[in-house]
């Protein structure tokens, strides 16, 4: 075998490289029906601001999704996290923070990472010490999170955010990038160096891959689990303020769905769900592929009833057409 | 199976065969007459807030004892045990939002049965024959409102015109979306190119609007037609630089929305008048109870607040407490 075969059948059998075409394809697509208002500037940028909070929330899934866990409870622990953030913002600055200082941010940053940090905790130590099932316990808490968001903010979205937080991270760019976009790509490359070459991301794979196999290996399968969930809850909590500065509010209602786009955006990104194979840089294309169909059937005017029936047919043919490969490639 | 448990079972059959026809919740006795209980659609939101002070001061003023009792969710499975609890009290009369035109039908009728007076406030049921009265917003008029006061905030100048929408099926908002499509059809310097809907998700809100800003960019004007797509839509606007000179009209005017109007953000907002609509409730239930002829349907007029005139206009604004 020459090398020049290797690296194209390594190409051609990257988990990802399929995915990258389809996205690929879709933005040729709606770039050739409409080139005068997708191929610019003002598109990608809005396109990737409003992905941002998405990415962060995706790359903590994507390691809970290898380690063969699931995790419903991180939209919730977003709201909790905005919630807890702008209340102790607030409070700091006689109950308004609109015009607030660094300082407030800062506290009111602590105050998120920490929430977040606390249902990771909760949901990992029930995970990994109880044995009940990651879909009931984040079950638990995805209702848990958000009652306790509404119990605190009076079941009202909280405004007040500080003018200096929302003028740099929300809406702030450095040389024509986002901010926000930034934070976010900054998230996703650390994600994918620490899943992809250090010990920490081997062990979420192995356990993934077979949990027992893996503790008589001399994993500490118990610690990691609690540490993977852990992650996942700070970085919801991070998504949360994140999502303070971009909204300028924190949202009760408005964020149902967010873990089910993120467990899409995930498996889209080809992770399996069973567990022990993804990556982070699947996922980062799993979560640009609705985004872009959404926009994309905005600018080019499809029936907005045909939208969503758009949108899932995409994404299951996508995952088949990566589930159909991989099952040729296991083949040879 | 014994003698004995064939009796037991053949008797306990005879005893619910005999029992009268009986359903649960018939508790017997007689409440209170001179209570009156208002169940709004979800707590702590401050449009049912600014009912809830004008059903308590209507309800105190004409001699009754008041109680509000709501469901932590816009549920109807959260509501039911509300009705069925407040129906063990039997008060005089009740006022409720039911949050499902459906699934709120069987503990409504049940609450008819036991004779207490039915006033439906805000949303309503498919069925007609429970409630007495029926008290809501004209959120079509409402819609046209939006069209109309776009149509002055912009002027002669042309340009598109957007809609966002919440869910599909969603008929509150569905009525304001068509109010507004039939109005801004009269004005015809705008362009109206269609509504997009966001799942009630402020994310999507805000991409549709700057993909539509993409799309078409002389976009002037945005009707967002409940709170999380006005805050959607004022995101996406600024992130766009456009904040202003897209002119957005949203609905409902809670503290927040109202805070945004004053800053900017937003140009319009159509406001219900919930404090009418609780204390026109109380007026319907007391005529029902002295037997008096009760209106089946009233429909309350929804004001436009603008920068210009929200001062003036501040009894409008929804509140965080009475």
């Amino acid at each position: 075998m020459t090398p020049r075969t290797g690296l194209r059948r390594r190409l051609v059998g990257a988990n990802t490289l399929w995915i990258a075409v389809v996205l690929l394809v879709l933005i040729a697509v709606f770039g050739a029906l409409r080139p005068d208002a997708v191929l610019t500037a003002f598109t990608l940028q809005t396109t990737l601001v409003e992905t941002s909070v998405l990415l962060v929330l995706s790359v903590g899934m994507t390691y809970v999704i290898i380690t063969a866990g699931i995790d419903l409870s991180v939209g919730s622990v977003l709201v909790f996290s905005g919630v807890t953030s702008a209340m102790t913002m607030n409070a700091l600055h006689d109950g308004n923070a609109t015009t607030a200082g660094w300082g407030v941010v800062l506290v009111g940053l602590l105050v998120a990472l920490a929430s977040g940090a606390a249902w990771g905790l909760v949901n990992g130590l029930l995970i990994a010490r109880t044995g009940i099932p990651p879909l009931i316990v984040t079950l638990g808490s995805f209702g848990a999170a958000l009652g306790a968001g509404q119990l605190i903010s009076n079941g009202s979205n909280v405004a007040g955010v500080p003018d200096v937080l929302s003028d740099t991270l929300g809406t702030g760019t450095w040389f024509g990038v986002p901010n926000l976009v930034l934070l976010a790509a900054a998230v996703t490359a650390v994600g994918a160096l620490v899943l992809g070459t250090t010990a920490f991301g081997r062990h979420t794979y192995a356990i993934g891959s077979n949990e027992e196999a893996a503790r008589r290996a001399g994993i500490p399968v118990t610690r990691h689990l609690v540490r993977v969930y852990l992650l996942a809850g700070v970085l919801a909590g991070l998504a949360g303020f994140m999502a303070l500065a971009y909204f300028r509010v924190a949202s009760i209602t408005g964020h149902d769905t967010d873990n089910l786009n993120a467990i899409a955006a995930v498996v889209l990104g080809g992770t399996s769900l069973f567990g022990g194979a993804g990556s982070v840089v699947g996922t980062v294309l799993g979560v640009f592929i609705p985004a872009v169909l959404r926009k994309g059937f905005v600018i080019v005017g499809v029936n907005v009833y045909w939208q969503p029936i758009a949108v899932a047919l995409v994404l299951v043919a996508a995952v088949w057409l990566d589930q159909s490969r991989r099952r040729a490639r296991d083949k040879r | 199976m014994s003698r004995t448990t064939v009796a037991l079972v053949s008797t306990a059959l005879l005893l619910t065969a005999c029992g009268g026809g009986g359903q649960i919740g018939d508790t017997g006795g007689t409440g209170d007459a001179k209570k009156m209980v208002l169940i709004p659609g979800v707590a702590a939101e401050p449009f049912y807030i600014s009912m809830e002070c004008g059903f308590r001061e209507a309800a105190s003023a004409a001699g009754y004892e008041v109680d509000v009792q709501a469901p932590a969710k816009f549920d109807a499975t959260l509501q039911t045990p509300i009705v069925t609890g407040v129906l063990a009290n039997k008060p005089g009369a009740v006022l409720i939002a039911p949050t499902d035109d459906k699934a709120m039908a069987g503990p409504m009728r049940q609450l008819k049965d036991a004779g207490i007076k039915v006033v439906e406030v805000d949303t309503k049921l498919e069925d007609t024959s429970i409630a007495s009265s029926t008290i809501s917003s004209d959120n079509e008029q409402g819609g046209r409102l939006a069209a109309r006061t776009l149509a002055e905030l912009v002027g002669d100048r042309p340009g598109s015109v957007l809609v966002l929408n919440t869910k599909a099926g969603t008929s509150t908002t569905d009525a304001r979306a068509a109010g507004f499509e039939e109005e801004v059809k009269k004005h015809p310097n705008l362009k109206y190119v269609g509504q997009q809907y966001t799942d009630n998700e402020p994310d999507q809100a805000a991409s549709k609007v700057t993909a539509t800003l993409s799309a078409n960019p002389d976009l002037i004007g945005v009707f967002a037609t409940n709170l999380n797509t006005g805050e959607g839509a004022a995101t996406g606007l600024r992130n766009a630089g456009k904040t202003g000179v897209v002119n957005l009209v949203g609905f409902d005017a809670s503290p927040k929305q109202v805070e945004d109007l004053r800053g900017g953000a937003v140009q319009a907002l159509i406001a219900q008048d919930p404090a009418t609509i609780g204390r026109t409730g109380v007026e319907q239930a007391v005529a029902a109870l002295e037997g008096k002829p009760v209106q089946r349907d009233i429909e309350t007029d929804l004001v436009a607040l603008t920068k210009a005139d929200m001062e003036a206009n501040s009894k409008y604004f929804y509140r965080q407490r009475c």
